[in-house]
């Protein structure tokens, strides 16, 4: 016992440092979290998140990467710094037909690659060219399926070819089944766009013409399908099969400065989707000299406002300005740095400790929330993200809509909303207050009184005709997340509604993300898993057209071809605030066929120093670099969310 | 000793296959790929990217591929980041987390050796208590508890330290890491040394050292050290060979660009011939890590012979 003294010394002075060291973690800095120094200069310092697969804009579909080709890639258009909006970039100006199914853009004579080269409408014929070639395998080409022919190409598809006259079998020729939405021809319809009559080029006269049959690619693909459609397999007798080109899709150079893309649909939205990586130019030469190479420091050439100076995995990825950038007198930053973090609190410590002068979105861990929130520092706004559960259709009890309805109407998404502190509750299938003056439908809402009665109408009732959670077949329903903290406390907290509300015990099963991923898409699932969609541009469709296609990609099994004609319907009405209120009905058609059980609007939930301006809270959280920079004088810092200036500008 | 030295050589090559094709074997029955995404991927973009990566082969013929690969020493390409080679990764890794785990190791060899024979030498007295005591705190602790620790200590309280990234070799952003990660080592090897000690100076063949009028430092240093530390040599062999093949845990908390990152990553995102190549790269280095310590074990201990 002698010691005992030197002991409790020891402890106290371990308790008092611990402390010590969390009171000033507590209190700080009363107005901002951490320190205030700016960096000397023009210099910001970002994270982008886990180290980017690549630094080809058309490889990679993450936002990590997003963050970095917005600084070195520009597109047609670019995204509002405020709004997310599509606004003008390489394309000063454009037009589109009478039904948004052609778009004319005309290119800024000023615009250029980092080596001095001018940008062309050439380039971007490449580029679309070559993001859609199946050689490349890029995972967004998806995204240009709107493009007349560009789905046919990536897919290796063919056109069928009578060899004794040369014309083509057209899509109008076959029959379609039964139930089919059938695909519309709109661009053979309706007015081209542009009056200019040398826009009428031969290439034009053939991807504007009636479109023709595409068929599978492989001979096995297509027995398949002629076995299935006698009537099909009839009319390709005698005929030949022709690969669908790269030069055959809707995308054509009219001269170096007009570019001109024809889509298979009409698509209103289309501009807005023009600044997804997908679409940022890229250098021909650069890429046909190195190959996959391209994208090292000392090779590549970029197009947007920074060009690429070091690059260490891991470590850093450091940018720097562009002086051949088209718009580069508005860029003030000199020196942009990324810093590949994954680790949330790292990336608190840093941005504290002042070596990271803003955080992306979701970085402020829910447990710091009521601490951070006060300060003038903390950004947060509306998402183009929403948090669902879905549900797997096609087996019993929720093939039952019924069944479904009652497990929606059981959650209180009021209470949900505050457990999770940064979201907000939603009923819909599209983010709320994103998209201005869409009149989104109301969803069910929590009435746990319906939900049982909808269940005992369903059949799970005793003699008395009374709702009986006993009869549920509890064991054929779980809830499957990937695991995650917060997917964690929303699965517990559904579990906790609906045995409270219904009675009935869904058991919880968590998975690696990828295993969850597998079985999700293969709908090898019982009753519910984790949804989520980050909107690929800010429009309601990108969220309503999840359930557009019929390949199962949305991880349900539920397809419906009169929603699909609802859909088509809205996109090829001209009229926005009347193509509004056809997506809403579209949308509240999908909300009562409940395949999906909608809970939440992501908040964005990020940090910026005073000091940086020309950030703002948008809804993509995705930020144009060459309206940021580093203000030096503390009167005119932001203390708050940033005031909306740059719209006035613009 | 030399033909001790060749056998193990030459059976380290089968194992490493093995242990390489266990891996394969097991990326192949994990669930999932590495191009899924959280919206299914059309099925034509699924095909295109099989087509490219050659998963739409036959097993036996990617197993070949791989293993051919292996056996030429390269590692192929890693599937997640496009254009770059396994063998630049770890090229590029490597230094990071070695720069790291030997720093780690040599402040836990010089620091728990010194603690620990102090500790022997004053047994019972309040040095002896106060450092078993810290050791007992360092092994008790996990890393992702005292990294954030000691983050919050001196980089966000006082200001002394970044808390984290990469800076370099010397700078300041080392220390916390390398502290972190050599806490527990250090708290093994002073009670591993003390323990070695204890047993050693009551031996009979110290008392006949102390008898021939040896100074008692030519007692400790030249004949009881070299007893007293043999449980502390088979200890620190493996030990080196986890530091320096990369640190998971440290490398996340601090966000260090090193093999551990890396290897975490490539796992959760199936990247095959990343898996491959640093599990191939790290089961040679505990093998040939394992024989140094046999090897420094006949050296130390003149009772063990090959």
């Amino acid at each position: 016992m002698r010691n005992f003294k030197s002991w409790t010394g020891l402890a106290a002075t371990l308790a008092l440092a611990l402390t010590v060291a969390s009171c000033s973690v507590q209190t700080g800095d009363a107005e901002f979290f951490g320190s205030v120094k700016p960096p000397a200069g023009q210099v910001m310092r970002y994270v982008s998140g886990s180290e980017p697969e690549s630094l080809d804009p058309q490889m990679s579909t993450g936002q990590p990467e997003g963050r970095l080709y917005l600084a070195l890639y520009e597109g047609l258009t670019e995204y509002h710094p405020v709004t997310s909006e599509p606004i003008p970039a390489i394309a000063e100006r454009w037009e589109a037909n009478a039904d948004s199914s052609e778009f004319i853009f005309y290119l800024r004579r000023n615009a250029r690659w980092s080596n001095g080269d001018p940008i062309t409408a050439h380039d971007f014929v490449y580029t679309l060219r070559r993001g859609l070639a199946p050689e490349l395998a890029s995972r967004s080409a998806y995204m240009a399926y709107y493009i007349k022919y560009a789905q046919a190409y990536n897919e290796g598809g063919v056109f069928v070819r009578d060899p004794r006259t040369g014309d083509f079998l057209l899509e109008k020729d076959v029959p379609t089944a039964e139930g089919e939405a059938k695909k519309s021809d709109p661009a053979s319809e309706t007015s081209a766009a542009g009056e200019n009559p040398a826009f009428d080029t031969p290439f034009h006269r053939f991807i504007y013409s009636p479109t023709r049959l595409v068929l599978p690619g492989t001979e096995k693909e297509r027995a398949a399908l002629f076995k299935s459609s006698p009537k099909l397999a009839e009319l390709v007798v005698g005929k030949e099969f022709v690969p669908v080109r790269a030069e055959d899709i809707g995308v054509e150079a009219i001269d170096d400065y007009t570019l001109r893309i024809t889509l298979t649909q009409s698509a209103p939205f289309f501009v807005g989707v023009l600044p997804h990586q997908f679409f940022r130019v890229v250098p021909r030469q650069a890429i046909e000299r190195y190959g996959e190479a391209w994208t090292k420091p000392q090779n590549i050439i970029t197009s947007g406002p920074f060009i690429l100076q070091a690059h260490r995995p891991y470590n850093e990825i450091v940018l720097v300005k562009n002086p051949y950038y088209w718009d580069a007198a508005r860029v003030r930053l000199e020196k942009l740095i990324f810093y590949p973090l994954e680790d949330i609190t790292t990336m608190m410590n840093l941005y504290k400790s002042g070596q990271l002068d803003a955080t992306y979105n979701h970085t402020v861990p829910t447990g710091w929330i009521d601490f951070i929130r006060p300060l003038k520092d903390y950004m947060d706004a509306p998402e183009v993200a929403i948090g669902y559960v879905q549900i797997n259709t096609t087996r019993p009890p929720m093939n039952d809509v019924r069944v479904r309805r009652a497990f929606s109407l059981a959650i209180d998404r009021q209470a949900l909303a505050k457990y999770q502190r940064v979201v907000k509750p939603l009923t819909a299938f599209t983010p709320e207050g994103i998209f201005p003056n869409y009149p989104q439908p109301k969803g069910a809402d929590f009435n746990p009184e319906l939900a049982r009665k909808l269940l005992a109408e369903a059949g799970y009732r005793d003699a008395a005709g009374n709702y009986d959670p006993r009869k549920f077949p509890a064991d054929q329903v779980e809830y499957l997340y990937n695991t995650s903290d917060r997917n964690k406390e929303v699965a517990e907290f559904l579990q906790a509604q609906w045995k409270q509300n219904l009675g009935i015990t869904v058991s919880l099963r968590n998975m690696e993300w990828r295993t969850f991923l597998d079985r999700r898409s293969k709908l090898d699932y019982k009753g519910f898993a984790r949804g989520g969609w980050v909107g690929d541009y800010i429009d309601p469709f990108t969220f309503l057209g999840l359930f557009y296609s019929k390949g199962g990609d949305n991880g349900t099994g539920w397809w419906d071809p009169k929603y699909v004609r609802m859909l088509d319907q809205a996109n090829h009405t001209l009229d926005p605030q009347r193509r509004y209120a056809l997506l809403a009905q579209a949308e509240k058609y999908l909300l009562d066929a409940q395949p999906v059980i909608p809970l939440f609007t992501n908040a964005s939930n990020w940090m910026k120093k005073p000091y940086v301006k020309g950030l703002y809270p948008n809804p993509m959280t995705m930020h144009a670099w060459k309206f940021v920079y580093i203000e030096h004088d503390p009167a005119k810092w932001d203390r708050g969310m940033p005031s909306t200036e740059i719209v006035a500008e613009k | 000793m030399l033909r001790f030295i060749i056998r193990r050589l030459i059976i380290t090559v089968p194992m490493v296959l093995v242990v390489i094709s266990l891996t394969w074997g097991l990326i192949r029955l994990a669930p999932g790929n590495f191009y899924s995404g959280e919206k299914a991927l059309p099925p034509a973009i699924e095909r295109n990217i099989r087509e490219k990566y050659g998963l739409d082969r036959p097993w036996y013929q990617q197993y070949w591929r791989m293993l051919s690969n292996v056996v030429r020493g390269d590692f192929g390409i890693s599937l997640r980041y496009q254009g770059q080679s396994v063998n630049q990764i770890l090229a590029q890794t490597l230094p990071v987390s070695a720069t790291l785990g030997i720093l780690a190791y040599l402040l836990a060899l010089v620091v728990g050796i010194t603690t620990g024979t102090l500790a022997a030498l004053k047994q019972n007295s309040r040095l002896d208590y106060l450092s078993m005591a810290l050791a007992m705190l360092g092994i008790s602790m996990p890393n992702f508890v005292l990294g954030p620790i000691l983050v919050l200590i001196f980089s966000l309280t006082l200001y002394w330290l970044p808390p984290a990234r990469w800076g370099g070799v010397p700078s300041w952003n080392l220390v916390l890491p390398v502290l972190t990660l050599s806490a527990v080592y250090m708290a093994y090897i002073a009670r591993l040394t003390r323990a070695g000690m204890l047993e050693v100076l009551r031996s009979d063949y110290i008392r006949t050292a102390r008898a021939k009028g040896l100074s008692e430092r030519a007692v400790i240093i030249r004949h009881a050290m070299r007893g007293g530390l043999l449980p502390v040599v088979s200890f620190t062999g493996p030990a080196l060979a986890f530091l320096v093949s990369g640190t998971v845990v440290v490398e996340r908390i601090f966000a260090l660009p090193g093999l551990g990152n890396y290897f975490v990553n490539a796992s959760l995102n199936r990247d095959e011939p990343l898996i491959i190549g640093i599990v191939a790269f790290t089961s040679i280095m505990i093998m040939l890590l394992n024989l140094a310590v046999d090897v420094a074990y006949g050296l130390i201990d003149p009772r063990i012979r090959y």
